[in-house]
């Protein structure tokens, strides 16, 4: 029998994570390649429900182990507890999601089993009796295929990429409940801090119109309010790097640690399409990206693409709006 | 107190394009410009800080890389590290975190680091293991994307809040010695002093030969690289940028998108 392929749920709150199914759709597509046993691993102080939760849903057997005194997420409980059941269940594969969480305790885990570790996988494909993970690299203007030898390797999956298909009527897997002795050394967590940065204004906007590294200057930024203000219920938004500048504010942010937003319209100016910032707006209804690097990932989520550099393009389409709209009046 | 930052250089794909506009192949081999990895920048600032706070600091900066790496760990002295560790690799072949985060373990073990910095990931790789896998290595406790850190020495903690989902802060206390690894906008990085960068230039750097270190079995490896698909229609307008404002007029007004 093929060594098993275990799954480290998610969860927050009582109440399990999507991106956990979202781990099962991935562990379905690599067992069509290599199969195998999936098993989810749930740990923390009160998870028993949620193991019965995941069991009843999807049919895999769980682990679920209790961990007196955890109550959120905590790196040092998660590495020592994963350490003992992974080295126990001697998978091929791990997978976790590729969360603040996934990142913050995956590499760690696979160091101290000396296994491999591949991170935010996309998809995957077999090709030599390999099996090739892809991810993106370059800020997602190239994608890398990775492969591992070593008898287990530790995925993160990249979140929103895989889905499974509607709920299949299947009997519960069996639920295996344990606790952990483990008593925190080097860590206390102290809870979440909510974001108290209000991003309605770019989350209800119809038209949100972007900004990235490529305005290059700060004055650059004038342009972009002006090319937001041809639109009725529009916003000016920006990448990561544009808000660490202090260009603009973070409740401005685009991303996975800034806003998700899903306008009619998303503008794209000047920005790369780092996966960080797709995954923030790749629910827009109609995107429009101006970029002077023909490569630039972003054009792949494009509906249009303009390679143009911005400060020269956007006075030239603002002209060719206003000129429009005279007309029409 | 000693600290190590650990930093990467990286290739310049601002300045170059990846992929050559003509054969539509990927040219990462040719590209010739590199600089500090962004995510670095903040580590180098956040350590001069910390320095600042507590002027008996020591900054160790240390990279893994071929010969032309050295130009980042002198631009960290510049901006205000004390020493140079460079761990030379002969070519410029891929390289694994595994790989990387063991031999800079190996190299921290003995020495009695408080705190060890990474960048969050670096712009090239982009697995953002090294940090995490440094500390599992040394078995100190860690936390990642954090975006902001207060140090404690009489505690001997380092108050730690992590950038999650959405801007939400996960807020940790660490027992020292720890590793973090730092979130872009954590600070602002300063630009290195002249003065600074010309006694780099002439600093010497430890040098460790890499081929002289044991290599992990079996770490992952890149065999290929490839073009992402396109997920969307991505229609590329030609001709002038006025026929283009035009063009892209149009479409909106076709998709009902301006009135």
């Amino acid at each position: 029998m093929n060594p098993p392929i275990v799954i480290v749920a998610e969860h927050e709150a009582g109440k399990v994570r999507p991106v956990t199914y979202e781990l099962l759709a991935f562990a379905k597509k690599l067992c069509r390649i290599k199969s195998a046993t999936v098993k989810v691993l749930v740990l923390g102080n009160d998870v028993h429900a949620i193991a019965d939760d995941i069991a009843r849903s999807c049919g895999k057997d769980v682990i679920s182990v209790q961990v007196p005194g955890l109550m959120g997420y905590n790196a040092e409980a998660y590495r020592l507890v994963l350490d003992t059941e992974i080295r126990e269940l001697r998978p091929a594969y791990v997978c976790i999601s590729h969360s603040t969480q996934g990142i913050d305790f995956a590499p760690a885990v696979a160091a101290k089993l000396g296994a491999g570790c591949i991170s935010g996988v996309e998809d995957l494909f077999e090709t030599d009796d390999k099996i090739c993970f892809i991810r993106s690299i370059y800020g997602g203007k190239i994608l890398a295929h990775a492969v591992c030898r070593a008898d287990t390797t530790v995925l993160t999956i990249q979140p929103g990429i895989f889905k499974l298909a509607e709920a299949e009527m299947v009997s519960p897997g069996v639920v295996e409940k344990k606790t952990a002795a483990f008593s925190f050394r080097q860590s206390r967590s102290m809870g979440i801090k909510k974001s108290e940065a209000d991003t309605s204004r770019i989350t209800e906007a119809k038209v949100v119109v972007a900004a990235g590294n490529g305005i290059r200057t700060e004055e650059n930024l004038d342009l972009i309010h002006q090319m937001a203000a041809l639109f009725p219920r529009s916003a000016v938004a920006g990448s990561r790097i544009v808000c660490d500048l202090g260009w603009l504010a973070y409740n401005q942010q685009v991303g996975v640690t800034g806003a998700t937003v899903t306008p009619e319209l998303y503008i794209a100016c000047g920005i790369s399409g780092a996966t960080q910032h797709v995954q923030g707006m790749r629910g827009s209804g109609f995107i429009v990206s101006i970029n002077t690097d023909p490569s630039a990932a972003i054009f792949k989520v494009s509906d249009v693409c303009v390679v143009e550099d911005l400060t020269a393009f956007i006075p030239i389409l603002i002209e060719t709006f206003e000129k429009f709209k005279n007309k029409s009046i | 107190m000693k600290i190590l930052i650990c930093i990467k250089q990286v290739p310049d794909t601002e300045s170059a394009h990846v992929v050559d506009e003509t054969t539509g192949e990927i040219k990462i081999e040719d590209l010739a410009e590199f600089k500090m990895n962004r995510y670095d920048e903040f580590v180098v600032e956040e350590a001069v800080q910390i320095k600042e706070s507590y002027p008996e600091t020591v900054i160790d900066a240390i990279s893994v890389g071929p010969e032309r790496s050295a130009d980042v760990i002198r631009r960290a002295i510049g901006m205000g590290a004390d020493n140079g560790i460079h761990i030379e690799t002969e070519s410029d072949d891929y390289l694994s975190p595994s790989v990387i985060s063991s031999w800079v373990a190996n190299y921290a073990r003995d020495l009695n680091y408080t705190l060890i910095l990474a960048g969050a990931i670096s712009e090239d790789m982009m697995h953002g293991q090294v940090g995490p896998m440094i500390a599992a290595h040394l078995e100190m406790p860690c936390a990642s994307s954090v975006i902001f850190e207060q140090l404690s020495i009489q505690n001997g903690t380092v108050y730690v809040e992590r950038e999650i989902e959405g801007g939400n802060r996960d807020t940790i206390e660490l027992r020292l010695p720890a590793v973090l690894s730092l979130q872009s906008g954590i600070n602002r990085p300063r630009y290195p002093v002249l003065s600074k960068l010309l006694k780099a230039n002439k600093q010497k750097l430890e040098i460790i030969d890499a081929a002289s270190l044991p290599y992990p079995k079996y770490p992952e490896d890149m065999v290929d690289m490839t073009l992402p698909r396109q997920s969307r229609a991505g229609k590329i307008l030609e001709g002038t940028p006025e026929e283009k404002a035009g063009q892209l007029l149009n479409i909106l007004l076709e998709k009902a998108l301006i009135q």
